[in-house]
């Protein structure tokens, strides 16, 4: 059971949180890039051994979108919200 | 009084006799003591059969280390596998051996002992592999056996799981936790201290130590005492720290809670740092026979004497590769017991040990190289450990030390590292992972005065507070010579008591080529079990490291694992039974449902809903079939509450909308409503619904029911990750909006006879429109939107007024016969209608197209989630699965899920049934299916294959009933 | 010692769930109390609680009898774009746990830190109760747990379960 450091709530029980997934890349326009960037767009997830940067959101709480950096071997949160307040 | 009771001394209350009942003898203790002490004052020696070999065994240890003694326990405290040396005695306690049978005494298992050489390590893998380990498994299983299941949940109380937080949590109540809880509980912090013990004091307990000056267990009260003063400090004992999880989460379970109604409690622990103050284990020595009943660990014996009162045997030989076990024979010897010899593989024994006997006759440089005696240990042969005559000495206890191993248990789940301490011979706490350190016999420190002062640093340092002064203690110092095992001697020389694993079983493996640590332990499955190695692990590295000539330090350990000893599932799963074994939800009408006899069941996001409404003496069928009926000809009344529900705000609402559905909702006029599907961008429909404008910036998005949450989820997502800057704020009100959706031809006569202040003409109120008003004179907003297919006026109310509502539905309703429907029904009418169905028709393969919905995807938006995947997809050459009726031929039902294969043969399958139901519109069974290019198929007839059958049916239109939609447009 | 404990479901409250910056909504009415200024705290006036429960969310309480008056002051249907005011009365079910082992119940189903060091007297949070999302506050010798108001009839049973 993680403590996930929400900015608004503080260190919060990870079972608040509903996992949002590693972050992509911002979407871009559809029409402005080929099939295959769209297609590698939709279907690649940042998967590595280490540091992640992944969002999480606090639906059980204040209902903000937050993302960390974990580390996917010790699930240390090497760096918390940008923008905590 | 039984012949091995101490007349004096122990911790046991002579006054308290208790009896118990043990393989069906019935016996008796004191109050204070453990099964395994009542045993043995009571002279039972042959307390258990081994786990493989079935060979006598009889009680190792006198803590959570115990291999050996696994009972069951029955009636009241019916629970399987608890080491006997863990169970506190109680009067009227039922415990039996749990691998004998009849008994330990006559064991019909024994005949595994004559056929013992023919079952090695890796016997059972490699001999029923053909053709497969399942089939002879549960045979082999109930061979070993250990104890069942208890059949029922104990009745005298619950179990409880429970949120905690501290500054500070210590695991373990010895010297070094008494004394950092006592140093951080006097500066304020929170602190929780935790011992697995029915009593602080740790190995105070069970050794004769002075702190002081004055006997140790003084200080142990005092302590305990002035905590149980500190509002501050949570101190419980007869609980185990039992993991160490990520960001010091930590699970500790409480066994005998102090409320009557609680059977047992698991604390879960948020903890600002920890101190791991688990004391040591001592290991086991390895030699042939060392598993007889008679040989103890050294500490154990002590343990028996000091503690209980109880003398484990009449004359010992104690066998050592350290000093520790000097003070023990001194204590065994002021306990009345003849200590015949100290064998010590050293050849120099340290002053200070020695003096402690000075009657005792020490054999320095000698080993025990094997146990005599079949049924219990008679003798032991030794023999220098340089080569030599061996020579023999009887006895009927052989109490061994073969040194300390830091328990490390838990230290090691917080990931911090270890190091391999030639000094001590064993691993210790390194690098911490965690805000977390090691103090005391955990941390290596041996002797009492550095446990109470790394007990004391380490809690001044968690308070930030100078170290406090720590009192005077003597303690002999801890000195050892590392004896992984004896190479002289024959007989079965045990690493793994529980599991019988022998000193060959390792070399077998290494032969084999399984020579890392944790390919060792599971081909040999050594270090397993209820004990998970507690007393051998480290002698099976050290057998590793003879063998292979390698350090210790660069073998490593296994993996240590929560939990440190077992756990009742129950404490774990709380009050997590019955009922409330999963969420349920319910709507205000839920007790008007049952209280008119409607069948409830979880139909989706957890909800339980009336699946249908029997009348007395009607089948299931023949109910759907009268609701389905009612709505077709009549008026019908379901409670649609559960459906998700949205309020959207802001200037940028619309553009949102036509962001995350298919269809372009901002041109919608206030006042209308609209239906619309929504797609993920990878193409996939994850939800369809209708779109309320209530004004120009106020919108109701409804979702379906199973997916409210989910929409919830994808709504912010996107509002507070991609468009942060736009002007939309979205609020849950799915229960503030409950509805009563009165759906039937004559629906618009109940809701006149209900009386509204809405014009509910089809020009006012067409299909898809909506206004606010009042209904029976609740306020109400009335929506026309169909899930059944007829005219339908859905009621949405605040819950506070659904009942009375409900109610004046039902009187304004009876002239027109209505009646509840029931979800089966509503199943029925929107296959019957072709409407499609979240994880039924839509499946996460199909797009709109499939469904013949392509006019719901728009051509104008250059951009919507899913737009591009979905034409991506299309561009391949892949047939798609479409969606089409089905009419089973002859008229019968093919299961949901059914397979349809061309002509039906066993061949790659075509689509599946979706649905199929009995429809009294046709008066015949019709379905649904997803079928390869099926727009194009109609008339064809396909061909479902069930196990046992064919079933052909005629492919139509998806819509069976009213396909211009006349009826809910009415 | 079994635990000492009152357990009231309550009746229904006005609530109220107002988004949008506190300047736009304290404009919009003059009705809400001063807004608190601290992360999950509230303010009290007159009756009636203001509940800072998320960035730009905050949450509006007072007794059912007021329902009709806040809306009238409220006037959420007319509220500028800027700021979203929506009814949730019925969306909430309210349990109240006061005794000497409040807290301790509380702590069966809620992963908070309750002490008083913590979760002070005008403390204020969504957080879980019973793996539901829930909202919770002090009340006087005890605490106020609000569920989703479908799930009020497990909560309760929860709730029976725990001081069994």
């Amino acid at each position: 059971m993680m403590n996930i450091p929400c900015p608004f709530c503080g260190s919060r029980n990870e079972a608040e949180f509903a996992f949002g997934g590693p972050v992509k890349p911002d979407r871009s326009d559809p029409n402005t890039v080929s099939e295959e960037e769209w297609v590698a767009y939709l279907t690649q997830v940042p998967n590595p051994l280490g540091p992640v940067q992944e969002r999480w959101w606090h639906v059980k709480g204040c209902g903000m979108w937050l993302t960390i950096w974990r580390d996917t071997r010790t699930h240390d949160i090497v760096e918390g919200p940008a923008d905590a307040e | 009084m039984p012949s091995n009771r101490m007349d004096t001394g122990g911790r046991i209350d002579r006054d308290r006799p208790l009896s118990f009942t043990f393989n069906g003898r019935r016996l008796q203790g004191f109050a204070g003591d453990t099964l395994a002490s009542a045993l043995l004052a009571n002279g039972v020696r042959l307390t258990a059969r081994s786990f493989k070999y079935h060979r006598p065994r009889g009680i190792v240890g006198a803590g959570v280390e115990e291999p050996s003694t696994l009972v069951e326990l029955l009636g009241d405290d019916a629970s399987g596998n608890r080491p006997a040396t863990t169970v506190p005695l109680r009067d009227g306690l039922i415990a039996k051996s749990v691998n004998c049978w009849p008994s330990p005494g006559f064991d019909m298992g024994a005949i595994n002992q004559l056929i013992g050489r023919f079952i090695p390590a890796g016997f059972y893998y490699k001999t029923f592999k053909w053709p497969g380990w399942h089939l002879y498994e549960p045979t082999i299983r109930k061979a070993a056996g250990l104890a069942a299941a208890p059949a029922a949940p104990p009745e005298q109380g619950h179990f409880e799981s429970r949120f905690a937080h501290c500054d500070l949590l210590i695991a373990g109540a010895g010297p070094a936790g008494l004394m950092a809880a006592l140093t951080a509980g006097r500066a304020g912090l929170r602190v929780m201290i935790a011992d697995e013990a029915t009593e602080a004091g740790g190995s105070l307990l069970n050794r004769r130590l002075t702190i002081g000056g004055t006997p140790a267990l003084g200080w142990v009260k005092a302590v305990v005492d002035e905590l149980a003063t500190l509002p501050n400090v949570t101190h419980l004992q007869n609980t185990t720290v039992w993991a160490y999880r990520e960001h010091n989460y930590l699970m500790v379970n409480e066994r005998a809670p102090d409320n009557p109604g609680l059977l047992e409690r698991n604390w879960r622990v948020r903890a600002g740092q920890v101190i791991c103050a688990t004391g040591a284990i001592e290991r086991m020595l390895v030699f042939g026979n060392n598993d007889r009943p008679g040989v103890m660990l050294a500490s154990a014996a002590q343990t028996y004497v000091n503690r209980y009162g109880v003398r484990p045997g009449q004359r010992a030989v104690v066998f050592t590769n350290n000093n520790s076990a000097y003070a023990v024979a001194a204590d065994l010897a002021a306990a009345g017991i003849t200590v015949a010899a100290i064998i010590d593989n050293r050849t120099d024994v340290p002053e200070e040990a020695r003096t402690l006997v000075e009657d005792v006759d020490v054999l320095a440089g000698h080993v025990v190289t094997g146990a005599r005696g079949a049924r219990q240990v008679r003798g032991v042969t030794i023999a220098p450990v340089d080569g030599g005559a061996s020579r023999q000495i009887s006895c009927d206890l052989l109490a061994h030390s073969g040194g300390w191993n830091p328990a490390v248990h838990l230290w090691s789940q917080s990931r911090g590292n270890l190091r391999y301490d030639d000094t001590l011979t064993s691993f210790l706490p390194d690098q911490a992972a965690q805000d977390a350190t090691s103090v005391g016999a955990a941390n290596g420190q041996m002797i009492l005065a550095d446990a109470l002062g790394s007990g004391a640093r380490a809690g001044a340092d968690a308070a930030g507070i100078t170290m406090p002064d720590i009192p005077t203690s003597a303690d002999l110092t801890y000195a050892i010579t590392p004896l992984w095992r004896v190479e002289q001697g024959r007989g079965k020389a045990f690493l793994d008591i529980q599991n019988d694993v022998t000193v060959d079983d390792v070399h077998l493996a290494l032969r084999e080529g399984y020579d890392n640590v944790e390919h060792v332990k599971r081909y040999t499955t050594g270090g397993m079990g209820i004990d998970q190695g507690k007393t051998g692990n480290i002698n099976i590295i050290g057998t590793v490291a003879m063998q292979q000539g390698a350090p210790l330090e660069e073998l490593g350990t296994t993996t240590f694992r929560s939990p440190y000893t077992p756990v009742s599932f129950g404490a774990i799963g709380g009050l997590r039974e019955d009922s409330v074994v999963l969420p349920y939800r319910h709507t205000p009408l839920t007790a008007w449902n049952i209280k008119n006899e409607a069948f409830m069941y979880e139909s989706g996001a957890r909800w339980r809903r009336p699946g249908y409404f029997p009348q007395p003496g009607e089948s299931f069928q023949e109910t759907v079939n009268r609701e389905c009926r009612i709505v077709r000809n009549g008026v019908g009344v379901y409670d649609g509450s559960p459906l998700g529900t949205f309020e959207f705000k802001g200037r940028d609402v619309g553009r949102f909308l036509d962001h995350i559905y298919t269809n372009i909702m901002s041109t919608l006029k206030p006042g209308h409503g609209r239906y619309g599907l929504m797609l993920s961008d990878d193409g996939l429909i994850i939800d369809d619904g209708v779109a309320l404008r209530l004004s120009e910036h106020r919108w109701i998005v409804s979702t379906s029911t199973g997916h409210a949450d989910a929409m919830n989820s994808h709504f912010e997502e996107l509002l507070q990750t991609q468009f942060p800057d736009w002007n939309v704020f979205v609020t849950t009100v799915t229960s503030q909006w409950n509805n009563a959706t009165i759906c039937g031809p004559l629906a618009r006569n109940v809701m006149q006879a209900l009386g509204t202040d809405i014009d509910i003409s089809p020009a006012a109120l067409p299909f898809m429109g909506f206004a606010d008003g009042h209904v029976a004179g609740i306020p109400a907003r009335l929506v026309r939107v169909s899930f059944t297919g007829e005219l339908s006026f859905e009621v949405n109310v605040a819950p506070r007024h659904l009942p009375a509502l409900w109610d004046k539905i039902m009187t304004a309703g009876a002239p027109f016969n209505i009646a509840p429907i029931g979800s089966e029904a509503n199943h029925v009418l929107r296959v019957e209608k072709g409407f499609l169905s979240l994880g039924h028709e839509v499946d996460g393969t199909v797009d709109p197209y499939d469904l013949g919905l392509g006019w719901v995807m728009s051509k104008k938006k250059t951009d919507y989630l899913g737009k591009h995947a979905v034409a991506i997809r299309r561009s391949g050459t892949t047939n798609r699965r479409e969606l089409v009726g089905i009419l089973p031929q002859p008229d019968q039902m093919i299961p949901e899920g059914a397979p349809l294969t061309p002509g039906g043969e066993r061949r790659p399958t075509e689509g599946l049934v979706t649905a199929c139901v009995y429809s009294t519109v046709h008066d015949r069974w019709v379905g649904l299916a997803l079928l390869e290019n099926g727009h194009s198929r109609h008339g064809e007839t396909v061909h479902a294959r069930l196990k046992d059958k064919v079933i052909a049916a005629r492919v139509t239109p998806p819509i069976h009933y009213d396909a211009v939609g006349e009826r809910l447009r009415s | 010692m079994p635990y000492d404990v009152q357990i009231d479901r309550l009746p229904c409250f006005a609530l109220f769930d107002l988004k949008g910056p506190a300047t736009d909504l304290a404009a919009w009415a003059d009705v809400l109390p001063a807004f608190p200024k601290a992360a999950n705290t509230l303010t009290r006036h007159n009756g009636v609680d203001l509940c800072f429960t998320g960035r730009n969310r905050w949450i509006l309480r007072a007794d059912i009898a007021r329902e009709d008056a806040l809306i009238a002051a409220l006037r959420p249907e007319k509220a500028p774009p800027e700021i979203s005011i929506t009814r949730v009365s019925d969306t909430l079910t309210f349990f109240r746990i006061t005794g000497p082992d409040a807290a301790q119940v509380m702590l069966i189903g809620c992963p908070l830190d309750l002490h008083d060091s913590v979760f002070g007297p005008d403390a204020v949070s969504y957080s879980e109760f019973f793996g539901l999302k829930a909202l919770v506050m002090r009340c006087e010798g005890g605490f106020d747990c609000a569920v989703e108001q479908s799930f009020g009839d497990m909560v309760a049973d929860y709730l029976s379960r725990a001081t069994a």
